[in-house]
C-alpha cells in the first residue's frame, strides 16, 4: 500500500454531496450561549461553565456535522481546540482539570473527528480528569468526516 | 391487535400461554416476572430489540392471538432507535449500581451455605444469620435500593410500569427480611431458611433484569446531564455509606473464606 500521509490532512472531495439535499429548510437557530469559546482564551471561572454541562468539541466538527447546534451544542457550555495545530496544550490540560474541580461541571462530551490526531483531544481530556480531584462523566463522539457519528461511548 | 398491544404481558400471556415461551426465546423474561403490568408494546422499547427482531416476534405473537388472519403490527415508535442485543455498555453511574449488584451476588451465594444445617439456637449460626439481615437491611436496601428509589426512580415517571415492577421487588424483599427476623425471635428455623431461600431467588431475578432490560433502557433515556445528576447524587451517597460499603464488603468475604467460596466474578 501506498504511503498517503496523514490522514489529518490527506484530500476528500465529497462530490455527491453538491447536488442533494437542496430542498429548503428552516434556519437553524444557533445554539451558542457565550463568548469567547476557543479553550486557551475561556475562564474556567466563567459564570456559564459553573455546574454546566460541557462540550469540548475539535475544531473541525462543528464543519462537519450537519446537527451540531441542535443535537449537540444545545443546552451545553463550549470549548474548541485543535489537537494537532495548537501550542501550549498543557495549558489545556490545567483548564479542563479547573473546568472539573473548581467550575463544578456535571459533565464533559468530547466530540472530535476520526482523523488519529484528533484522539488527542481525548487523551488531554483523560489526563485531566485522572489529576483532578473530583470526577465527573465524561463521553466521547467520534465523528465521520461526512458528519455521520461512528462512535459514542462513556470513558 | 391494538387490544393486545394495550394490555399487560401477564394479562395476555395467562390468555395465551405460547406468548410467554415466545418471549423466553428471545430472552425477554416476563414468564418470570412477579407484577407483570408491562404493556405487551412496551416490551418492544424496554427490551431494544432491533426492527428485525421486533418484526420477527411480533409476527409470530400475533399468530398465536390470531391465528386464522393476518394482522396488521403498528411498528414501535421508540426515542433511541433500536440497537437489538449485544454487549451492555452502562454510563458512569449505571455502572455503579452494577458493580454494587455484584457485591449483592456475592452475598445471594452465600446463603444456601448459610442455611444448609442451620440451627438458630446455636449461637455461631444466628450470629450469620443476623449478619446476612445486616448486609440486606444496610448495603443492600439502605444503601443500594435507596440510589435506585430516591434518586434514579425519581428521573423517570414513577408512574410507568416497569419502575412500579422494580419498586415492588423491593417491597416483597423487605417483606422476606421482616420474616426472618419475626423467626428470629420465635426460634422458627425453618421460616428463617424459607425466607433466605425465598429473598436469594427473588434478588436473583430481580438484579438480572435490572443489569439486562432496566439499565441499559434507562441509560437509553436519560438525557447527558440527567447522567451528571445521578453520578452526583450517587456519589454523595457512597461517601454517607463509606463505613457501611467497608463492612459489609468484609462481611462478604468473610463468607467466602468459611466456606471456601471463590468469588462471584
Amino acid at each position: 500500500m501506498a504511503f498517503e500521509g496523514c490522514p489529518g490532512s490527506r484530500m476528500a472531495h465529497f462530490q455527491d454531496k453538491e447536488a442533494q439535499d437542496d430542498t429548503p429548510a428552516a434556519k437553524v437557530k444557533s445554539q451558542l450561549r457565550q463568548w469567547p469559546v476557543q479553550l486557551h482564551l475561556v475562564s474556567p471561572l466563567a459564570p456559564y461553565y459553573q455546574g454546566a454541562d460541557v462540550l469540548l468539541s475539535a475544531d473541525c466538527v462543528a464543519y462537519a456535522l450537519g446537527d451540531f447546534h441542535t443535537d449537540y451544542l444545545k443546552g451545553k457550555s463550549l470549548a474548541i481546540a485543535c489537537p494537532k495545530l495548537d501550542a501550549e496544550q498543557e495549558i489545556y490540560v490545567e483548564k479542563i482539570k479547573s473546568l472539573i474541580e473548581d467550575a463544578k461541571i456535571n459533565t464533559l462530551t468530547i466530540l472530535i473527528m476520526q482523523v488519529p490526531c484528533c484522539s488527542g483531544l481525548l487523551r488531554l481530556a483523560e489526563v485531566a480528569a485522572q489529576s483532578a480531584n473530583r470526577k465527573v462523566p465524561i463521553k466521547y463522539i467520534i465523528v465521520g468526516l461526512q458528519g455521520e457519528i461512528l462512535q459514542e461511548a462513556w470513558v | 391487535m391494538e387490544r393486545y398491544l394495550n394490555k399487560g404481558i401477564k394479562q395476555v400471556i395467562i390468555e395465551f400461554p405460547a406468548v410467554g415461551s415466545i418471549l423466553d426465546e428471545y430472552n425477554i423474561g416476563c414468564t418470570l416476572c412477579g407484577v407483570g403490568a408491562c404493556l405487551l408494546k412496551d416490551i418492544v422499547e424496554v427490551h431494544n430489540l432491533s426492527p428485525e427482531e421486533e418484526r420477527e416476534l411480533m409476527g409470530r405473537i400475533s399468530k398465536v392471538i390470531y391465528p386464522d388472519r393476518v394482522v396488521e403490527i403498528p411498528v414501535t415508535q421508540r426515542k433511541n432507535g433500536g440497537a437489538g442485543a449485544g454487549e451492555v455498555k452502562y454510563s458512569p453511574p449505571m455502572q455503579g449500581l452494577v458493580d454494587e449488584h455484584t457485591v449483592i451476588k456475592r452475598l445471594l451465594a452465600m446463603i444456601p451455605f448459610i442455611i444448609e444445617d442451620m440451627e438458630v439456637s446455636r449461637g455461631e449460626d444466628r450470629a450469620l444469620v443476623l449478619g446476612t439481615v445486616d448486609f440486606i437491611r444496610s448495603y443492600a436496601d439502605r444503601y443500594h435500593h435507596a440510589k435506585e428509589e430516591d434518586i434514579l426512580f425519581k428521573e423517570f415517571d414513577e408512574n410507568l410500569d416497569i419502575i412500579k415492577v422494580f419498586n415492588e421487588d423491593h417491597k416483597i424483599g423487605r417483606g422476606h427480611v421482616k420474616a426472618v427476623i419475626e423467626a428470629l425471635e420465635t426460634g422458627d428455623n425453618r421460616s428463617i431458611k424459607e425466607h433466605l431461600a425465598g429473598y436469594r431467588e427473588l434478588l436473583k431475578g430481580h438484579i438480572k433484569r435490572e443489569d439486562e432490560v432496566l439499565y441499559p433502557w434507562m441509560d437509553r433515556n436519560l438525557s447527558t446531564s440527567q447522567i451528571g445528576r445521578l453520578f452526583a447524587g450517587f456519589i454523595n451517597v457512597d461517601e454517607q455509606f463509606r463505613e457501611v460499603r467497608a463492612k459489609q464488603g468484609a462481611f462478604v468475604k468473610t463468607l467466602e473464606k468459611k466456606y471456601k467460596y471463590e468469588e462471584v466474578k
